[in-house]
């Protein structure tokens, strides 16, 4: 179903929602634009490349509490977490709306994570498709388009006057105000992100597992938690409890298998020591191991990696390399 | 897990800690409601998930044998902060338990083979259950060979149990340590020269193995040069953990998961994977 | 891009390298934008056509000595590189004979990030004080820049005519974008240790929440671990993701320190610095 809105209808409509809903929206905070819940319509920034973290943080939040521990004259009671309430992302881009769809493989899998699903079956997503397309992306060699509905459950298409409103779920319907008139018109042209030859090369970087490839790209790579934390599908996280005079509260924030630590278990035997061997995992986990838990690649190609990475490891430059050592391991 | 969020731990308490070593201790740990309780059914193989509270969680392969009554049983060695934890928990003190988790032991596989057990130090303690299943079911397997190292007598940490296990048919125990003292009377040597010293025969056998990494690299070799094909060789693997159930990525050895896919592995499935010697 | 420079550098790496002196030259390539600058190791002498030098070569290499202690490596060097260099010497963190250093005389950098190079040089290279590096084994030539006589902590001094109130309101709010990356510490010189305090659980400094309370300690904690110790490489603003000008933090300290013990970090590998430095005749306040 294909409908038209005016930029000020469409602000109406924002208004009601933020009535009953939370909504996380693109808000330019400096030279930075990031996913923050607004307090008003106006907040919202409409044109913008991508911002600079994505909108998995609204569910995988870089912390939350998992449960607390209360005690009760020495028993001890678990309080799990509740989501408070619905929400709304609005402006997110299809390749990051794939990105939480790729996300739902491992945290629905059972036994499901139950404040994911919950946030997931309460939040709607609002998608708006890109008119540009910039240096970094490649979303349609990683099965993204700039203008895909797949995976949100309204889809906006800037054009002259307004937004082509694409209901795609029924969620989606559910939110839409009276008063849309029906669009006849045709969807504009999308833009061609840089097409790169990504899928003939996954199949062939099992092989090269033990290449010094690795340890060379790593020289350089600092070890920082950047790309894991602006990435859409990114999710590894860390747990810890904290406790304050009796209460207890279980934790888990954000991390990424580049920090040093994150294979060593106490006594000091560490299973990734190296950095090569760190930086390697990141590659195999997105490109190899995840697909073959879950039939998709673990990459949009919204490029923010890319953009982000203070020593400019280059994921398409990365592929590309393995490709030609591939084709030499075959000669 | 409890309330559908599966972080949530169940509750247990404490029923007995017996020291075994000067820092592994036996947790006798009794899960508090009754249904999950009686839910809660495991084989050799599996491990959970306790929780100190305050101090963290970790990952502990259940080391008693399903059958023998309520209580699960952990063989807890004392090395950082959630083991600090659980070792000074007193009885009646309340831990959290999640679990079961990972694969097992695949025995009926085993049935009529030539079992060939290689543990060192903690590294006993996934292997216990293996041992007692098969004294169980005695009948069903064929020559049972446990070769038990540590570092220091005080350190063989079922030595408890050594008797029940001498006593059995067709079963041979040999033990080693890297450093003896005034008392002990019997072998010094390295875990990986045992092995080479006894040199169980490859036809119709399974080694499995479990003991610190260094152990486990020489003893892989010692088993391949005795003619063990990687198919036969078993090892259960020991990761850092934080979910234990395939969702905070940590645990990825290669393209295996150890809280999902293993900890249970043959040489055969990870060999590519593990740091090569 | 002045090719008189590059041509030196790569002579000089190519000896290097061919007579087995070092392992590797780490220096810089073009990065995947074909624009800007990245750090690049060479380590046979086929590679040392990728090297380049030109404004967009901002980055810091020293530190990358740290993960390369066993071998001898070579390293290019800007003037204000080799304040790590000194400091890394006096620290004990790297042994001089372990390093061949390749210096630079620099005409400044401009701020750069993927695919886009500025037009103006960086703040610090227009009032450096340095036109050659500080230590080297071989200098790659260049005319002698002209230096600004400029004032060099105009935008602190700004910051210190505002009420203590308003700053911390400034600084919390900088700090609530915080995403603990740790891009500041892993890309920093002097931030070497092999357990940070950030991971420490026993005792537990601020643990592993994202959120504004932990993030203002972890900035704030780590700013102070490097009084007297940064030597205002600025790679740490240039590596953080949510723009946080912890430029301003870091040159705060180095200007207090500056004032109260007349010491600057990295000008002298000899000179013992202040916190790790006690002196009989300091008073210690409780003689009276």
């Amino acid at each position: 179903m294909k409908l038209f809105t005016s930029k000020d209808d469409l602000i109406r409509w924002l208004n009601s929602l933020l009535r009953e809903r939370i909504i996380v929206a693109p808000v330019r905070v400096q030279e930075l634009t990031v996913f923050q819940p607004i307090s008003k319509v106006e907040e919202i920034a409409f044109d913008f490349g991508n911002t600079t973290l994505s909108p998995k943080g609204w569910f995988l939040p870089p912390t939350e509490t998992l449960f607390s521990v209360q005690n009760n004259d020495g028993q001890p009671k678990l309080v799990p977490a509740v989501i408070e309430k619905d929400a709304v992302i609005f402006g997110l881009h299809p390749c990051d709306a794939r990105g939480i769809a790729l996300m739902d493989s491992p945290f629905l899998q059972e036994p499901g994570d139950a404040l994911y699903r919950e946030r997931r079956a309460r939040t709607a997503l609002i998608g708006l498709a890109c008119h540009q397309a910039q240096p970094e992306c490649f979303c349609t060699s990683m099965g993204s388009a700039p203008n895909d509905p797949s995976h949100v459950d309204i889809l906006l298409t800037e054009v002259e006057a307004g937004y082509i409103v694409q209901v795609v779920t029924e969620k989606g319907e559910r939110l839409l105000p009276k008063g849309f008139v029906e669009y006849k018109g045709a969807l504009p042209t999308p833009p061609e992100p840089q097409a790169i030859p990504i899928k003939e090369v996954i199949p062939a970087i099992r092989e090269l597992f033990n290449n010094p490839y690795w340890e060379r790209l790593a020289d350089r790579c600092l070890h920082c938690n950047i790309c894991a934390y602006v990435c859409p599908t990114c999710y590894c996280f860390d747990v810890r409890d904290y406790s304050d005079r009796g209460n207890l509260e279980r934790v888990r924030s954000w991390d990424s298998c580049q920090s040093s630590g994150f294979t060593r278990i106490a006594g000091g035997y560490d299973l990734r020591p190296t950095k090569g061997a760190r930086l390697r995992q990141r590659f195999y986990h997105k490109l190899l191991y995840f697909p073959e838990q879950f039939q998709d690649v673990a990459c949009v190609g919204c490029g923010r990696c890319i953009k982000a990475c203070p020593v400019n490891i280059d994921i398409r430059e990365v592929m590309s390399d393995l490709q030609q050592l591939e084709a030499k391991s075959e000669s | 897990m409890s309330l559908d969020n599966p972080f949530v731990p169940y509750l247990a308490t404490l029923k007995s800690a017996v020291r075994l070593t000067p820092d592994v201790k036996l947790l006798r740990v009794e899960l508090e409601d009754p249904d999950i309780r009686a839910s809660f059914i495991y084989k050799p193989g599996q491990f959970a998930l306790l929780s100190a509270f305050g101090e963290g969680e970790a990952p502990f392969g259940i080391v008693s044998s399903p059958q023998h009554g309520d209580s699960l049983e952990f063989a807890v060695r004392r090395i950082g902060t959630v083991t600090r934890g659980l070792h000074e928990l007193e009885q009646g003190d309340i831990l959290g338990v999640r679990g079961p988790f990972g694969n097992y032991f695949p025995l009926e596989d085993y049935v009529g083979k030539n079992i060939v057990i290689i543990g060192g130090g903690i590294g006993m303690a996934p292997l216990r259950p293996v041992v007692n299943r098969i004294l169980e079911q005695r009948d069903d397997y064929g020559k049972l060979l446990i070769i038990n190292g540590a570092r220091t007598p005080q350190d063989l940490v079922f030595a408890p149990e050594f008797q029940v296990w001498v006593e059995a048919p067709r079963t041979k125990l040999e033990l080693t340590v890297d450093r003896g003292d005034e008392h002990w009377g019997g072998r010094v040597a390295l875990v990986p020269d045992v092995v080479k010293e006894v040199a169980p025969s490859p036809d119709n056998a399974i080694a499995i193995t479990c003991g610190p990494p260094i152990m486990i690299r020489y003893t892989l070799a010692a088993l391949r040069k005795l003619g063990f094909k990687d198919n036969q060789i078993v090892t259960t693997l020991e990761a850092k953990m934080k979910c234990g159930m395939g969702k905070c990525a940590r645990c990825n050895v290669g393209d295996k998961y150890v809280c999902q896919d293993g900890p249970v592995f043959t040489l055969e499935q990870i060999s590519q994977f593990l740091e090569q010697p | 891009m002045d090719s008189e420079l590059i041509h030196q550098i790569g002579n000089q790496a190519r000896d290097l390298l061919e007579s087995g002196t070092v392992k590797g030259v780490i220096g810089y390539e073009r990065a995947s934008d074909g624009l800007t600058a990245r750090p690049f190791f060479a380590y046979e002498p086929a590679a040392v056509e990728r090297l380049i030098f030109d404004e967009t070569c901002s980055y810091n290499l020293v530190k990358y000595l740290l993960d390369k202690k066993d071998e001898k490596m070579a390293v290019v060097v800007k003037p204000c590189d080799s304040r790590t260099i000194n400091l890394l010497l006096n620290e004990e963190q790297i042994k001089r004979d372990m390093v061949f250093i390749i210096g630079v005389t620099c005409p400044g950098v401009v701020e750069t990030s993927w695919n886009h190079k500025g037009q103006t040089l960086q703040a610090r290279c227009q009032t450096c004080q340095l036109s050659k590096p500080l230590v080297y084994d071989f200098l790659a030539e260049h005319e002698p820049v002209e230096r600004l006589e400029g004032e060099l902590y105009l935008d602190i001094q700004e910051m210190e005519t505002r009420p203590v109130t308003v700053r911390r309101a400034f600084w919390l709010e900088q700090f609530e974008r915080c995403i603990r990356c740790y891009a500041c510490r892993q890309v920093c010189p002097g931030c070497y240790c092999p357990e940070c305090f950030a991971e420490q659980l026993d005792p537990l400094w601020m643990g592993i929440r994202i959120a504004p309370k932990e993030n203002e300690l972890w900035q704030t904690i780590r700013t102070f671990h490097l009084a007297g110790r940064c030597v205002g490489c600025n790679e740490c603003e240039r590596v953080c993701p949510v723009d946080i000008p912890l430029s301003l933090l870091n040159r705060k300290l180095e200007k207090e320190v500056k004032e109260l013990f007349a010491f600057q970090a990295g000008l002298n590998p000899e000179e013992l610095p202040p916190f790790a430095t006690f002196k009989k005749e300091e008073k210690l306040g409780f003689e009276e």
